[in-house]
């Protein structure tokens, strides 16, 4: 779906990648690029959903000193500079669960995240995200896979989430994603339901965008950006690959949200 | 059994939803498995003639003497085919996934022993396999990456995160997440979720059920089992038929590496530094930070270097049927010396954990009773690692000429016979 003559884009970003005030000028980027939601992912030392691009952008945050504190200091500045665009924390259940659900979720109500996106607590056994999301107004974004078995499926559309983020390919991030007719089957089973769909996994173009934007309400695109920040990234002199990153980002955000 | 997956608190199925499928069909899959007779009857004969089933239970009589107290058994996996316990799962699982109809099989492996023996089953069943094994375990490793090789498997070395088991288990997770439409994830251990916690109890089952009906036999008094605890796969299999009863005692040997400190050990249950979390596809006991990051283990033992444990060995921890001790490295290494020298067996470091904690409480346990130490696995594969801390200078003179040899392209024959730069000169004659 499609709104002010653009594509909405979701797009995505590991906070402290390749260092806190670089991923800030990614943001910044993104949001100049047309993105409607960022998708903001504190890093966790084993991100089994995560492609190789996002899992080494992860494990060079953590290298760099990453912690869940200065992740979210991270989502408070973005917030701060673009408060009206809706920020979505992605991580693992484990940076969720050991601080406490409840305790992490207010948290991260205090920076301005609006929805969370933990892929490996299911939605069904939450350990109690949803509840303590709508506690403290915010949005629990489960994720919902092809392989999902119609029964299951049904089941989270009639748990009226508000987003639903729909992962395209069997697999997980970073690869090739083929738009075919079974993919768009998939979204169109959402149709249904009242959730909005933010649909991707493995976006890189704007035609994959373009092919997907009449069946989802955002299209979902990060390891396309990870990837770009990883060639432009030259650690010995960061002033000349902030500005690089910062342009190539723009530019992709805006092929990808373009009609 | 669990209860939906669960046991206590600890257990579940904590995957992204696209794995959510292929475990339930594994599950339905196992349990009409467990229900079909000819899966069973083939099990049983493959047990018996390929792994070489039942493993003795060997009565240490020389150290029972010289402890001077309870009666020390030691039950003898690390004789089962490819050198230890894993074998049990590994050729259990790839069975079921043949009858699945699947066609590929991946597995990750930390030291190489559950690879190892992953080929060696996946080799007997006629099925392709793919073993994940983090980069610098690839390097640490090459034994058993040259005997995988051999089976016909192909060894991917990860070169994700720290390079190491957990990493090799989230590339092995993300294939199957691919592929799972023809490919099993044949787990190594007891954990990850429902239903391999089950699943590899199951399998590993057999262990405990032979020590039953051969302690019967022999009209034995268990006072206590020892085990050693990674993730826990030939503990939960030695400990399963006793873990309804009150006795005998059941205790884990943890690896207590260079000491207590942070990042010296790898104790999730008997110290305090282990958290609740959630990793891995499972709820449990975790060496997690505050933040809840995996943390750095340590261990002597590659198969005890693991940050999380079992589920099911989590929960009967907790409710206290099972005791945890951690061994440190020091205390395992003096273990395998003594049952090397005074019974002519050789443990595996991480089955010498489990041997330490029978050295410690053999003499308060009264000389009619008897302890059982699971040796879930045999020290040939430790020579690289036990060599350096007995004979330092012998070793390192054997690697150096080995190194040269192959260097040289020197027949065995001729190698040790003259040093390397007399063999110079006389080649350059």
């Amino acid at each position: 779906m499609t709104s002010q003559n653009q594509i909405r884009l979701m797009s995505h970003l590991v906070a402290g990648y390749p260092n806190l005030d670089v991923s800030l000028e990614v943001a910044d980027a993104l949001v100049r690029g047309g993105s409607t939601f960022l998708e903001i992912q504190l890093a966790f030392s084993d991100p089994s959903a995560d492609g190789p691009a996002i899992q080494n952008a992860c494990a060079h945050a953590l290298s760099n000193g990453f912690s869940t504190q200065k992740g979210l200091a991270f989502i408070g500045e973005v917030h701060q500079r673009h408060p009206e665009i809706p920020l979505f924390l992605m991580t693992y259940a484990s940076l969720a669960y050991t601080p406490g659900i409840e305790n992490f979720i207010k948290e991260a109500k205090k920076v301005g995240v609006t929805g969370v996106i933990i892929p490996d607590l299911p939605f069904d056994q939450d350990e109690g995200l949803t509840a303590a999301c709508k506690k403290y107004g915010m949005e629990n974004i489960p994720v919902a896979a092809p392989s999902m078995t119609p029964e299951r499926l049904n089941k989270m559309i009639d748990a009226k989430f508000t987003y639903i983020y729909a992962a395209l390919r069997a697999g997980i991030t970073g690869s090739e994603t083929t738009i075919d007719s079974q993919t768009l089957q998939f979204l169109d089973a959402f149709s249904k339901g009242s959730s909005k769909i933010l649909g991707g996994f493995g976006i890189r173009s704007g035609s994959q965008a373009k092919q997907l934007a009449n069946h989802v309400y955002a299209v979902v695109a990060g390891s396309v950006f990870v990837h770009e920040i990883t060639t432009h990234y030259n650690p010995q002199n960061e002033n000349e690959s902030k500005m690089k990153i910062a342009s190539a980002v723009e530019t992709k955000a805006k092929e990808i949200t373009s009609l | 059994m669990s209860h939906n997956g669960f046991f206590g608190t600890f257990g579940g199925k904590y995957v992204a939803e696209v794995l959510r499928k292929p475990l339930d069909d594994l599950e339905i899959a196992f349990d009409k498995a467990m229900q079909d007779p000819s899966f069973l009857e083939e099990l049983r004969t493959l047990q018996r003639d390929f792994i070489g089933r039942p493993t003795p239970l060997y009565f240490a009589e020389n150290a029972t003497k010289i402890l001077g107290g309870a009666q020390i058994y030691i039950k003898m996996e690390g004789l089962a085919h490819t050198g230890a316990h894993k074998i049990n799962n590994a050729l259990g699982q790839a069975l079921l996934a043949k009858k699945m109809g699947k066609t590929r099989i991946i597995a990750e492996t930390g030291a190489g022993q559950h690879g190892l023996a992953t080929a060696a089953a996946c080799a007997k069943l006629g099925l392709p396999c793919e073993v994940f094994m983090g980069e610098v375990d690839v390097r640490r490793q090459q034994p058993n990456v040259a005997a995988m090789e051999m089976y016909g498997a192909k060894v991917i070395s990860v070169k994700s995160g720290s390079k190491t088991l957990k990493d090799a288990i989230n590339e092995a997770m993300r294939d199957w997440a691919a592929h799972f439409d023809n490919t099993h994830y044949l787990i190594g251990s007891a954990l990850g979720p429902a239903p391999f916690p089950d699943m590899v109890r199951f399998f590993q089952s057999v262990i405990g059920k032979e020590v039953q009906e051969q302690s019967q036999e022999r009209h034995l008094d268990i006072a206590a089992l020892c085990a050693c605890v990674g993730g826990g796969s030939n503990a939960i299999g030695f400990f399963a038929p006793f873990i309804d009863k009150d006795a005998p005692r059941l205790i884990g040997a943890e690896a207590g590496g260079i000491g207590p400190g942070q990042n010296e050990n790898a104790v999730r249950m008997s110290g305090s530094a282990a958290k609740d979390g959630i990793v891995h596809g499972y709820k449990s006991r975790f060496l997690l930070d505050d933040d809840g990051q995996v943390a750095e283990t340590r261990s002597i033992s590659a198969g005890l270097d693991y940050p999380g444990i079992g589920p099911q060995l989590a929960d009967l921890g907790k409710n206290g049927r099972i005791e945890f001790r951690a061994i440190t490295d020091n205390q395992a290494l003096e273990a395998l010396q003594f049952f090397a020298k005074n019974e002519g067996i050789l443990f595996a470091m991480e089955s010498a954990h489990a041997g330490a904690v029978a050295l410690q409480i053999a003499k308060e346990i009264p000389k009619d009773k008897a302890i059982i130490i699971n040796m879930s696995g045999r020290g040939d594969k430790d020579i690289f690692i036990t060599s350096p801390v007995f004979r330092p200078f012998e070793w390192e003179q054997f690697l150096q000429s080995e190194l040269d040899r192959l260097k040289q392209g020197t027949d065995i024959h001729y190698a040790e016979s003259l040093p390397t730069n007399l063999k110079k000169e006389l080649e350059n004659k």
